[in-house]
């Protein structure tokens, strides 16, 4: 277990050099505050930390929805996170990454209310870097060129199916996931 | 409701009907004109009115003519059949190529298709020929158009790690194709889309019923879609994903890697006007996976995953 934590600490260390290096690379600037490789999360769900990446393995602790932890290393549909003074692994969806806290709550305000409960000391203003927006896609005028590139790249189902077999993959059945009960996901902020 | 606008476009009508000869296409024109003089870029005004508009002008509509749907366009009422599915999507997508270019690297290009054509495989839906592009931009975003045509941005790509994180973002595009969100949002838009927000002007290859059907240029993907398409588009695309071999956790690694970006990214900015958070993308999804995916292994690829400079 020693020698895989390590590891999954220096994967975790490369994933976190990741996430500073690319805004870094657009001209956006973090006042560093972390240490070097512990990210900061939120527990999206009252949920159990167990002592392996398996909902079979003991429980070590329980957290509650919008708890902060920090996520020390990530494995398949699991993350370790330090919970207060508990240590232990979470499933994936159990927890956002991320200094935004619960996050957007609701359509509408999403950029406003992410802003609101994250640090502003942490951004700092982005110069002269300007996406897509809008009304570059109003304005945008049909590109048949470009369409004729796009058409010219597609692949038939019998070369997926080789490139697939190269690497092993093979098709698995996995049922389709139920839609979970409206309530659930509309209010965030509710306590429960 | 698609009652309530023909009734509404009746009476715009015949209101405007009642001066003189309602001309639709120097209406259209003039509609074009503002559109065009509102933006900074002076662009040429189309000298003609595209053929659907003169269509629906053809005949002078006295006071109380009905409007006959299908001179407006597309099937307002049915579904749309796969042909008109496809052009509503090159269109769009040909549209969208107007707005930003396809990245000039044929390995990435053809490795896109080849990794999403196999999730597509998953969907269970043959009838339309899959088509993926990165495009060349440092936004951070993923587009799909009806009629199977997906696009993810350079920026996103960068955020991904392995094939099968590439797998869970097309996976989440091609669910939009599938469930055909898109058109059903054209459905409930049409009759004001065919209206005549407004037009383009004619172009190479550009289809001017489609153009009247979706409104300016690529509009339609900077409007987005509603949360619960974008959730469910997340459900799906996870499982398309692991149907096709991979680990299920592609997306939303990918969504937390989103999560942990400054929220005032500016390669963000349009993701989140037409997307919901990914922390509540994430909380929705968790909800909907719990254990459910928890004997359900696959493969990262990381080895063979394509790398862009």
């Amino acid at each position: 277990m020693g020698r895989q934590a390590i590891q999954f600490r220096n994967q975790m260390e490369m994933d976190t050099m990741k996430l500073f290096l690319i805004p870094v690379a657009a001209l956006v600037l973090y006042a560093a505050s972390a240490s070097a490789w512990a990210a900061p999360g939120t527990v999206l769900r009252n949920e159990k930390l167990y002592s392996q990446p398996a909902a079979s393995a003991s429980v070590t602790a329980t957290v509650t929805k919008g708890a902060n932890v920090e996520i020390l290393a990530k494995q398949g549909g699991w993350l370790r996170v330090k919970a207060g003074k508990s240590t232990g692994w979470i499933r994936l969806l159990s927890v956002r990454a991320g200094a935004g806290g619960l996050g957007g709550a609701g359509l509408g305000d999403v950029v406003g209310a992410a802003t609101s409960k994250s640090d502003p000391s942490r951004v700092v203003a982005v110069a002269g870097l300007r996406g897509l927006n809008d009304e570059d896609l109003k304005k945008a005028q049909f590109n048949a060129d470009e369409l004729a590139r796009l058409d010219a790249w597609k692949v038939t189902p019998s070369q997926a199916r080789s490139f697939a077999s190269q690497s092993g993959l093979v098709a698995v059945n996995v049922p389709a996931l139920p839609k979970p009960k409206p309530e659930q996901s509309a209010s965030p902020w509710e306590n429960n | 409701m698609n009652t309530k606008l023909m009734l509404l476009a009746v009476s715009l009508l015949a209101f405007s009907g009642t001066a003189a000869a309602f001309d639709l296409g120097k209406f259209l024109e003039d509609r074009v004109k503002q559109e065009l003089n509102k933006d900074k870029q002076t662009q040429p005004a189309p000298t003609q009115a595209p053929a659907a508009a003169q269509s629906a002008a053809a005949a002078p509509p006295p006071t109380k003519q009905k409007i006959d749907p299908r001179q407006l366009g597309f099937a307002l009422f049915g579904d749309y059949s796969l042909e008109e599915e496809n052009r509503i999507g090159s269109q769009i997508s040909g549209n969208l190529l107007g707005a930003v270019q396809l990245v000039r690297d044929d390995t990435l290009q053809r490795y896109v298709n080849l990794v999403g054509n196999w999730v597509a495989l998953q969907s269970g839906r043959q009838d339309v020929t899959w088509r993926f592009g990165v495009l060349d931009t440092e936004d951070i975003n993923a587009f799909a158009a009806p009629g199977g045509y997906i696009f993810v941005t350079k920026g996103l790509y960068r955020l991904l790690n392995n094939e099968a994180d590439l797998a869970g973002v097309l996976g989440h595009e091609i669910a939009h194709v599938t469930q055909k969100h898109h058109l059903k949002v054209l459905k409930q838009s049409s009759l004001i889309g065919a209206l005549g927000q407004a037009a383009s002007s004619k172009v190479q290859g550009s289809d001017p019923v489609v153009q009247n059907l979706i409104g300016n240029g690529a509009e339609i993907m900077a409007r987005g879609l509603d949360k619960d398409a974008e959730f469910e588009a997340d459900r799906v695309g996870m499982v398309y994903a692991a149907r096709a071999g991979y680990i299920p956790w592609g997306l939303p690694g990918v969504l937390q890697d989103m999560a942990a970006l400054p929220a005032k990214d500016s390669r963000t900015g349009l993701l989140y006007k037409t997307h919901p958070h990914p922390a509540d993308r994430l909380a929705a999804l968790g909800e909907a996976v719990d254990g459910r995916l928890d004997n359900v292994s696959g493969k990262e690829l990381a080895d063979r995953f394509y790398r862009i400079r």
